[in-house]
């Protein structure tokens, strides 16, 4: 499954920083996860136990931040989720939109020590 | 028991896969070996190419392979026999290589001396093209059975790719399949691509393909 190789990533890049800065336990992993991303955070959380089992983070939490495919309309200035919208904005009916968020897979922060 | 505390890590996964890449692509040039990552749905006719490419070209260049499509070897044994070193990974079902993963199987296969190698990515025409693997050119094969109206359905890779093989034209004649309308609609997504159309069967359109590859490997230092 796509989502299993990207929860590998994020342990991954997690367990560089915990090496890096020393630390010993990692109690959380929170993500953000942008609507347009190439994740569906529901894939990667039905995953995410089997990625770390038998791993330093089997009992690490994980919580994911959802983030809104928004646009901001390039006519009227608008931010609409184009989503819901369907690339129409809902103010002046424009199209032409430039995409401000949605396209996110970050690492948002772990809760370590 | 110690005290949590918050970390900041703000870190994107796409970039720390890029970062990755870059690495291999730096690694790969201080032994001179050529990455070319060959993407296209199962059965498209990805090994097949692979098997004419290594046998017209083995007396040339030291040629190694990254199985990863499927989980058997029969692939890697196929392009072992026509003159490659091949490695197999085992992807359990993933759908797509990062460059983490296609950097394992570059180590396994250790490329000193190899002058090309071939990352066989795993079939799938969607996520794949999402993953920088760390290649220096990225391929597509598109085979005639799967029809002209590819294009259409699946624009990303069309527009990613910087060569595009139409495979299996030797029966071209027992499909409704359009060499001008795919072109067309591929060059809508991509004006630099390069269409190769061939047949590994009959050989038709091979040499085409092996001069761009020679091009490419010799450019390579
Ligand atoms: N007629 C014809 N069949 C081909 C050609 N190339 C591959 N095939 C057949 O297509 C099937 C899948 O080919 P393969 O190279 O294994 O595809 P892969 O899954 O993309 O590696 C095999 O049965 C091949 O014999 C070709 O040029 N012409
Ligand atoms: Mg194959």
């Amino acid at each position: 499954m796509h989502e299993l190789g990207i929860v590998f990533e994020v342990i991954k890049v997690v367990d560089g920083f915990v090496k890096e800065n020393k630390l010993t336990k990692v109690d959380k992993i929170v993500l953000e996860i942008g609507e347009l991303s190439q994740a569906i955070p529901r894939f990667i959380e039905e995953c995410y136990p089997a990625a770390v089992d038998e791993t330093d983070y089997k009992e690490t939490k994980l919580e994911i931040i959802s983030l809104p495919a928004n646009g901001e309309c390039n006519i009227c200035q608008e931010v609409y989720n184009i989503i819901s919208n369907r690339k129409v904005c809902p103010k002046c009916d424009g199209q032409d939109f430039k995409l401000i968020s949605g396209q996110e897979f970050n690492i948002k922060e772990i809760v370590a020590y | 028991m110690g005290e949590f505390k918050v970390f900041t890590i703000k870190k994107n996964i796409n970039e720390d896969n890029k970062k990755v890449a870059d690495e291999t692509r730096e690694y790969l040039k201080s032994h001179n070996t050529y990455l070319i990552n060959v993407m296209s749905s199962p059965g498209s006719g990805k090994t097949s190419t692979l098997v004419a490419t290594i046998e017209a070209l083995k007396n040339e260049m030291n040629i190694g392979v990254i199985e990863a499509d499927v989980d058997s070897d029969v692939d890697a044994e196929a392009v072992e026999n026509a003159g490659a070193r091949a490695v197999q990974m085992h992807t359990g079902g993933l759908c797509h290589l990062d460059a983490t993963m296609t950097r394992a199987g570059i180590d396994q296969l250790e490329v000193e001396d190899l002058d090309l190698v071939f990352l066989e990515n795993i079939g799938n025409l969607i996520c794949p093209v999402g993953y920088d693997t760390g290649a220096m050119k990225n391929i597509a094969v598109l085979s005639v059975p799967e029809g002209d109206d590819k294009p259409l359905k699946y624009p990303k890779i069309f527009g990613k790719v910087d060569v595009l093989i139409v495979s299996k034209i030797d029966v071209m004649e027992h499909f409704d399949f359009e060499m001008e309308r795919l072109k067309e609609r591929v060059l809508k997504l991509n004006k630099d691509i390069k269409i190769i159309p061939i047949s590994s069967k009959t050989g038709e359109g091979v040499e085409a393909w092996l001069n761009w590859i020679k091009e490419q490997v010799k450019g390579r230092s």
